[in-house]
């Protein structure tokens, strides 16, 4: 992987949730590309790749387990991008479900500025 | 255009009913001057001669003039976090309520009811991202609306002056702005997709039933521009836009009490807002 920042891609339906995890990753250091749901993620993707995915789990269009699994199917290098799932569902079904799909980990909403950094850092390799 | 000739009495009067008609705000006599110094701008622009020229290319709405002539009508005079007591008020105690009987994941709306140029729904957004700590748990969304559409445009546009911005912190507009040349400053691209901006005119139930029940409403200092029956009317329409248990916010000067004895007043630690009252359960 290249010098300089990590990029994160944030898949999430809900702006306001992406201004937010957009402010609290750049201050960390990172740089931020967005998408709306898992289709825009993927298209993203294919045009340039990220270090790090973070995805809801409930948009429109394309939701992120669907994404995930996608994903994960391709025989090219994007298939082995991680994934930080962040969502509303609390049920152990659902983390199970993730996993399955291809998280790599999975955070509950509302997600603490400190926790998701700690995370993006970890799975991108980066020392505090 | 020096010399345009002033609307008789009777031209008067009947330009101010037009008025009322078409956006339930009142001109009388003693605001002559106000009246005519914008028809006159409109006549200048539209290159009518007299009045009654104008006043007829106005009634078949030529060239979209009614619109124009209601833009040249409004007011629009604000600043970001203007009268930040209540978007206190938001955060502290407005959405606790809300979504107490919400799941994580659900929507909450917020309507901002009189945006003019967006610096009241991008101080909103920008409020709850600083103050609001659970910001990702609930699907926000922010409607603007505005009668003008000429500052409809300006606030999808989002670029300030010093004077909008005099209120905010400058690490909130360093994170919130793009500076450019000129002392001017553009609202975040992300910022400004969070806010969805249309036209309503807030005395006709065909143009707000559309938009749907909204958690908490935004409508400051708007109906003082009304006369009672269209200040009713409007409060009405914002009552049926409003979930049973929704707020609505209106300027400080401005009480919903002497308006329309449909809403509950709510008196919080920041402010005093009106409530749609919760359906009782039997």
């Amino acid at each position: 992987m290249s010098a300089g920042p990590k990029t994160i891609l944030v898949v999430d339906d809900a702006a306001l949730v992406r201004v937010y995890y957009r402010s609290i990753l750049e201050e960390a250091g990172f740089r931020v590309e967005e998408a709306l749901n898992g289709l825009e993620a993927l298209e993203a993707l294919l045009g340039k790749p990220a270090d790090l995915l973070v995805v809801d789990i409930n948009m429109p269009q394309m939701d992120g387990l669907t994404f995930l699994r996608v994903l994960r199917d391709r025989a090219d290098p994007l298939a082995a991008i991680p994934a930080l799932v962040t969502s509303t569902e609390s049920a152990q079904a659902d983390v199970a479900a993730a996993r399955a799909a291809g998280a790599n980990f999975y955070l509950l909403k509302p997600v603490e500025r400190g926790q998701l950094v700690e995370f993006a850092r970890m799975l991108c390799g980066v020392a505090p | 255009m020096a010399e345009l000739p002033a609307p008789t009495e009777d031209e008067f009067r009947r330009l101010c009913e037009y008025l009322y008609r078409r956006t339930g705000m009142v001109f009388n006599e003693a605001k002559r001057y106000y009246v005519e110094r914008r028809v006159w701008d409109r006549m200048a622009a539209t290159e009518s001669s007299s009045f009654a020229i104008y006043f007829a290319r106005l009634r078949t709405d030529m060239e979209d003039e009614i619109q124009q002539f209601v833009n040249a009508f409004t007011v629009n005079e604000t600043y970001f976090y203007r009268e930040d007591y209540q978007l206190k008020c938001l955060t502290s105690d407005l959405m606790l309520e809300r979504v107490r009987e919400k799941q994580s994941g659900d929507v909450i709306r917020i309507w901002s009811a009189a945006c003019s140029s967006g610096e009241e729904p991008y101080s909103i957004a920008m409020w709850l991202l600083e103050n609001w700590p659970t910001v990702d748990d609930y699907a926000i969304e922010i409607v603007a609306s505005d009668i003008d559409t000429r500052v409809l445009d300006l606030a999808r546009a989002g670029t300030y002056g010093k004077r909008a911005l005099m209120r905010l912190p400058p690490e909130l507009i360093g994170k919130y702005f793009d500076a450019l040349p000129g002392e001017l400053w553009r609202i975040s691209p992300q910022l400004r997709d969070s806010v969805s901006f249309t036209a309503v005119n807030l005395v006709d139930p065909d143009q707000t039933w559309p938009h749907g029940q909204f958690d908490v409403v935004f409508c400051r200092n708007v109906l003082i521009y009304f006369d009672d029956a269209s200040r009713r009317l409007a409060a009405e329409n914002l009552y049926e836009n409003l979930f049973p248990g929704g707020f609505i916010c209106l300027g400080h000067t401005e009480s919903m009490s002497r308006i329309s004895p449909l809403f509950e007043v709510r008196r919080f630690a920041d402010a005093i807002v009106y409530q749609r009252p919760e359906i009782k359960q039997s």
